[in-house]
């Protein structure tokens, strides 16, 4: 604990740093509130979200739950694109944060939040460092790697012999911390958290936007300070330890502030910087004192902290703040979001075990290796109670051996690992391993009280269903049956399905209907949607607000984000198709225009065929889907290129064998039908030409892949181009070819079929040329072909390979029903072969003796 | 003349550090251990403080690399009631690591059962003397004991090299003793009960790439905890352990040569990006179905390094290493020897363009690769 000392313009001060998720922490920090009874509890965390102080400390709301903040950049003050930004500040049962507004509210204790709006901090950020981070793929505010990485840190792992900064935790403050009293356990994290500070970059806490925030939130509490009564009052300041020397730095103006919160004069290039090391506490009184209007405005220095921009307030209507149930795999930092301690499930049990029993570790250890044995027993059967034993035993020899007191986390997890897990240690033995981590990572969702205000997209949510009649209290799966292309409300709502899934809200899922993403049962006239509303598709909806105030509105943000998205011109058309269900059709045409660039940009071949497999289905569909969209052009623009690409073409790898000849025929398509509508007469002509053109010099590249060989040879001959012998030629090369050539034959005849199967019942000739083939190869051979021989034999139809069987039972002379046939085999034949097994026998054993 | 052992056992290799660690322990000690479990850590961990003991300092340095949690485990289960098995990887210091845990536990890391196939009953728990059984008929005097007798009779633990490379059913003998600790030999009648004395217990090793050979009943597998030793992770402590080990092989036979990091580095970032099949560049490489270990590198330096101190200056030659290289990994697979030449036209070549020096010797080496 950081005091700071009560002065005649301020109150008493006491700073406590924290690390956010700990039980350990949390208990202390309550301990702390209850003894000493402060007039205001500070918290850090962004100050807008103080409007939602009740609903955090309502009695029906259940951690966790998390607090939504997004900012619209519409004034382009972070960047130039003008992006939307969002990002989470979860509290658990034990973030030492919620537990101090929890206690704050039992004693009546005002409490607030005090640090910059998460607009404010972004602008404060540099680009991909901090919150400003657009890797991540959850931007968590309350991030402990300030804790947990730098190089101190790194050497005392390796003195202490353990793993990680967590295990280095648990250790050291939870296990063997928990007993301890308050003032020396908070005096030992400060320890830490100053050498962890000392040990960070300057520039990177700068880039960070930490600098910033540790300025602003430092001004906030001297006003807090000075506007209590100097004598009596107390301001308790709860923040992460990593900021606590800095604020006192920056709060006393100690010469701490030249190591650790330092401002330099010329850091913001501003003439007169906040709290100077020396006189702050002066010059912030007088700034304060005579600037009463809007605080924000008597602050330059959380503004302008940038170089680059940001000059004035943020706007608030373009930032959010909400709160919404979270969920303990989402706080797990296993889970990549690095929100602070692993295995939330687990602590969350300590910490409801922590004032029931003296030995809150030891029990919930046992209580999750019976449990977990539990389960293992049930999926895999094999394990016994003295293997829980064992376990419980290896978890309190290894407590004792490392020297803590009580076995945790990482005690817990090597007993498992090495009393459950039999054999060697891989994916199919870990199933223990697995059951007992989802166990510690926890289950449970939150629940918000039912003041809690949402966002204006919930409302249009719940608008959205009353109008469709769907069934939100239920939380069992309904069913929708819909005519999407008959009845105008059912596509209305078909829309809004697609949208809801589209923003990934786990909402409703299609179970029946046309697939255009697969292109899959494109002949369907009706959809059938399975829906279910819970609380996570609440969360789902908080979590994508920031791209508008309506469902629609926020499909359409989601949509143009993507557009801007690095993609190829197969996830383009995709994409397009997306836009199509859900009837977004202002988007329609910037989307079409992405994809039009897309296809002239990409140069990969499958894309391209895909993307143009879809644009044509898409022009199919368009009058369904009223769409009123021209594909013409852009189909014309990618065969174009595709053609332009085939020559390269012919040495595809086996895998690539069936993409490329449905690109192969679906070019055939394309260039071949406007030649027959009187309409496009002549626009597909010359494309005609160029794609035969192509093919032939395909032909032409002695390493070609059989099987395209086969494909090209047969759409050739289909056109005319070529004649019946001349394919039976090429074919008659593989059959007589040496070792290897030969066993290609195969894939020549799947890809022959595959565009012109019609060659094999013109004559003889290929039926006995496949004959010969089957004569030539050993039957081990032949049954290494076999799966190839059956794919090609595939492309026809039942009545097709009727025919083939019985022009192949002509060929040996004998007919298909003979083949078929077979002679009964009379019981009395099988006696008189034993009989004369019988018979044979004996007369052997006679010889022999 | 003094005889030099060709590789001495490691209660002999290590004494002085064993007894100054016994002489200072000070931790409560399982009965009929030598030592506290903390104080078996800090002699296979190391300690980075040294040992004062008798007036002279210890430094106890860290003998097995990789996974210290997994030393704990070890420590922690043979001071239970069941056995230990070392699962792994040939050549991930199983071995290694059974013997540094029964001398620092029980003082002897000899008393071993080398499983092979042809390992019967009497090999494990005793067999006996018949010239003295015919004389005496059947007596303690007249029984020989193997290891596992030796174990239960002394109470000290009892290694089982190679444990699947034996029939099932030899296995299978170790399952009652290890849940009843009592080995009854019938012919001596009542006095036939051997009582397992407290310290004992078993440490198995075994091959993963030997499942499926002898596979371990369940019944047996169930007496022991497992752990499954991984290769090494990292090419830098790759290269740490290679630097030590031949540096401790160069000292034991006698060859006043230091091993060199920059060669070290070389090998080891080779057998790791081939094992691992990825290079430090990000190229995917094929591996090679032979087994890449540690010991493996370790002994293709050894020679490399021998070579160059009998036939050369004293300098690794790449040529020579290369040649070593191509006898290590073609032993299998005929396959593995184009993979590695793969291996050294692009990921080699890539670092002897960019780093130069012995890399780039390393790459023309390549001509032996053959």
């Amino acid at each position: 604990m950081e005091k700071i000392l009560r002065s005649e313009e301020m109150a008493e001060i006491i700073l406590l740093p924290v690390r956010h998720h700990s039980p350990a922490c949390a208990f202390h920090v309550s301990r702390v509130i209850e003894s000493i009874r402060p007039s205001v509890i500070l918290v850090e965390g962004p100050e807008p979200a103080n409007s939602l102080m009740e609903v955090m400390t309502h009695k029906d709301t259940e951690a966790p739950f998390a607090i939504y903040y997004s900012y619209h950049d519409q004034s382009g003050r972070i960047s130039e694109e003008k992006e939307r930004y969002k990002c989470y500040y979860p509290f658990l049962d034990y973030s030492p944060e919620l537990a101090a507004l929890r206690e704050g509210k039992r004693l009546g204790i005002k409490a607030a939040f005090i640090d910059l709006p998460y607009g404010d901090i972004l602008a404060a950020s540099n680009e991909g460092s901090g919150l400003l981070n657009r890797d991540a793929e959850k931007n968590n505010y309350n991030d402990d790697h300030y804790l947990s990485q730098n190089e101190y840190l790194r050497q005392l792992c390796e003195r202490t012999g353990l793993r990680s900064f967590d295990e280095f935790w648990e250790k050291y403050f939870e296990l063997n911390g928990l007993h301890q009293e308050d003032g020396i356990w908070f005096s030992n994290l400060l320890t830490y958290c100053s050498l962890a500070r000392e040990n960070s970059k300057e520039e990177e806490l700068k880039a960070e936007g930490c600098l910033a925030r540790e300025r602003y939130m430092a001004e906030r509490i001297a006003e807090y300070a000075k506007a209590a009564a100097p004598d009596k009052d107390t301001i308790l300041v709860i923040t992460g330890g990593f900021h606590t020397p800095a604020l006192k730095a920056l709060l006393t103006g100690g010469d701490a502030g030249e190591k650790q919160g330092q401002m330099p004069e010329g850091d913001t290039g501003r003439k007169e910087s906040i709290l100077p090391p020396q006189d702050a506490g002066e010059e912030k009184q007088g700034q304060a004192s005579e600037e009463d209007t809007g605080r924000k405005d008597s602050l330059p220095s959380s503004q302008d902290l940038g170089e680059r921009h940001r000059e004035g307030k943020i706007p608030e209507k373009d930032q959010g703040v909400y709160l919404m149930p979270y969920s303990m795999e989402a706080a797990d930092a296993l889970n990549g979001y690095a929100s602070g301690m692993p295995f939330p499930g687990f602590y969350q049990k300590i910490w409801e075990n922590l004032r029931e029993t003296e030995t809150p570790y030891s029990d919930v250890v046992l209580d999750m290796i019976v449990a977990s044995g539990k389960e293992t027993r049930r999926k895999e059967g094999y394990l016994s109670t003295y293997d829980e034993i064992c376990a419980c035993a290896m978890a309190g020899g290894l407590a004792q051996l490392r020297g803590k007191q009580e076995p945790g986390a990482y005690e817990l997890l090597d007993a498992v690992l090495s009393s459950f897990v039999k054999g060697e240690y891989n994916l199919a033995s870990d199933t223990p391993m697995r059951i007992l981590r989802k166990r510690m990572t926890g289950r449970s969702v939150g629940k918000l009280c039912a003041q809690a205000d949402v966002p204006p997209i919930i409302h249009d949510f719940e608008t959205e269903c009353r109008k469709f009649k769907l069934k939100t209290v239920s939380t069992l799966e309904s069913e929708s049956t819909l005519s999407i292309f008959s009845n105008k409300k059912h596509r209305q709502e078909s829309m809004f399905f697609h949208r809801m899934g589209f923003l990934d809200t786990a909402f409703a899922r299609k179970i029946k209907g046309p697939n255009l993403q697969l292109k899959r049962d494109k002949n369907l006239m009706r959809e059938i949607w399975k829906y279910k509303w819970n609380a996570q598709v609440n969360s789902a909806l908080i979590d994508v607000s920031v791209y508008g105030a309506t469902i629609e509105e926020a499909a359409s943000g989601l949509v143009k984000e993507k557009l801007l998205k690095d993609m190829g011109a197969k996830e383009g058309a995709v994409l397009l198709t997306h836009v199509f269900e859900m009837g977004l059709t202002g988007q329609l045409q910037s989307v079409y225009d992405r994809v039009h660039e897309l296809i002239l940009q990409d140069t990969d071949f499958y894309s391209l065929a895909e993307a143009l497999r879809t644009l044509m289905m898409m022009e199919e569909l368009g009058e369904l889907y009223e769409s009123r969209m021209e594909f013409g052009s852009l189909i014309h623009i990618g065969c174009r290129k595709l053609i332009g690409l085939l020559p390269s073409m012919t040495r595809i790898k086996d895998e690539d064998l069936g993409s490329c000849m449905t690109a192969l025929k679906l070019l055939y398509q394309i260039t071949g039908r406007n030649s027959q509508e009187q309409s496009g007469q002549g626009k597909y002509a010359q494309e005609r030409e160029s794609y035969y053109d192509a093919l032939v010099r395909m032909n032409e590249d002695g390493q070609i892949h059989a099987g395209l060989n086969g494909c090209i040879h047969g759409i050739l001959y289909g056109s005319g181009r070529e004649t019946a012998s001349e394919v039976e030629m090429v074919c008659r090369g593989y059959l007589m070819g040496t070792g290897e050539q030969l066993f290609k034959t195969a894939q020549f005849f799947k890809g022959v079929f595959f565009t012109a199967r019609d060659l094999v019942f013109i004559g003889e000739e290929f039926l006995k040329m496949l004959d010969t083939f089957f004569g030539q190869v050993s039957a081990e051979e032949f049954m290494e072909l076999l799966p190839e021989l059956r794919m090609a034999f595939t492309y026809f139809t039942p009545r097709e390979t009727d025919k083939i069987a019985a022009m192949a039972a002509g060929l040996h002379g004998t007919k298909q029903e003979d083949i078929r046939k077979r002679e009964v085999i009379m019981p009395d034949w099988y006696s008189y072969g034993a009989e004369i097994d019988g018979y044979v026998k004996e007369k052997m054993a006679a010889q022999d003796r | 003349m003094e005889k030099t052992l060709l590789k001495p056992p490691v209660e002999v290799r290590y004494q002085g550090e064993l007894e100054a660690l016994k002489g200072t322990d000070t931790g409560c000690r399982p009965e009929n251990w030598q030592m506290s479990p903390r104080a078996v850590r800090t002699f296979i961990l190391g300690s980075p403080k040294p040992v004062v003991y008798e007036g002279k300092e210890y430094i106890i340095e860290k003998k097995y690399f990789g996974n210290d949690a997994l030393v704990e485990r070890c420590i922690v289960t043979l001071a239970g009631n069941r056995g230990l098995m070392l699962v792994g990887e040939p050549g991930t210091a199983k071995t290694m690591l059974s013997e540094l845990l029964s001398a620092a536990i029980s003082g002897v890391s000899t008393n071993t059962i080398q499983g092979t196939a042809g390992t019967t009953e009497d090999m494990i728990k005793y067999s006996w003397n018949y010239a003295l059984l015919l004389a005496k008929g059947p007596s303690r005097e007249a029984l020989v004991p193997a290891p596992l007798y030796i174990g239960m009779e002394k109470g000290i633990l009892t290694r089982f090299e190679e444990i699947t490379r034996t029939p099932a059913e030899i296995q299978d003998s170790l399952i009652s003793v290890l849940s009843d600790k009592v080995l009854n030999v019938p012919e001596l009648g009542d006095n036939g009960f051997l009582f397992a004395k407290a310290g004992f217990n078993v440490i198995g090793t075994a091959n993963t790439r030997d499942k499926g050979v002898n596979e371990m009943s369940s019944a047996l597998k169930r007496r022991f905890n497992f752990e499954t030793v991984m290769p090494v992770r990292e090419a830098a402590m790759e290269k740490m352990i290679i630097l030590n080990e031949v540096n401790k092989l160069a000292e034991e036979s006698h060859i006043q040569v230091q091993a060199d990091e920059d060669v070290a580095e070389i090998l080891a970032s080779t057998y790791h990006e081939l094992r691992e099949g990825v290079s430090s560049y990000g190229h995917r490489i094929d591996k090679p179905s032979a087994v890449m270990s540690t010991a493996e590198a370790v002994s293709v330096y050894y020679q490399a390094m021998i070579t160059g101190y009998y036939y050369g200056d004293s300098h690794i030659d790449m040529d020579c290493l290369v040649q070593n290289l191509v006898g290590a990994v073609s032993k299998e697979n005929k396959d593995d020897l184009e993979k590695v030449k793969a291996y050294f036209n692009t990921v080699i070549k890539d670092k002897s363009d960019k780093e130069g020096g012995l890399w780039k010797k390393y790459y023309e080496a390549r001509k032996w690769l053959r």
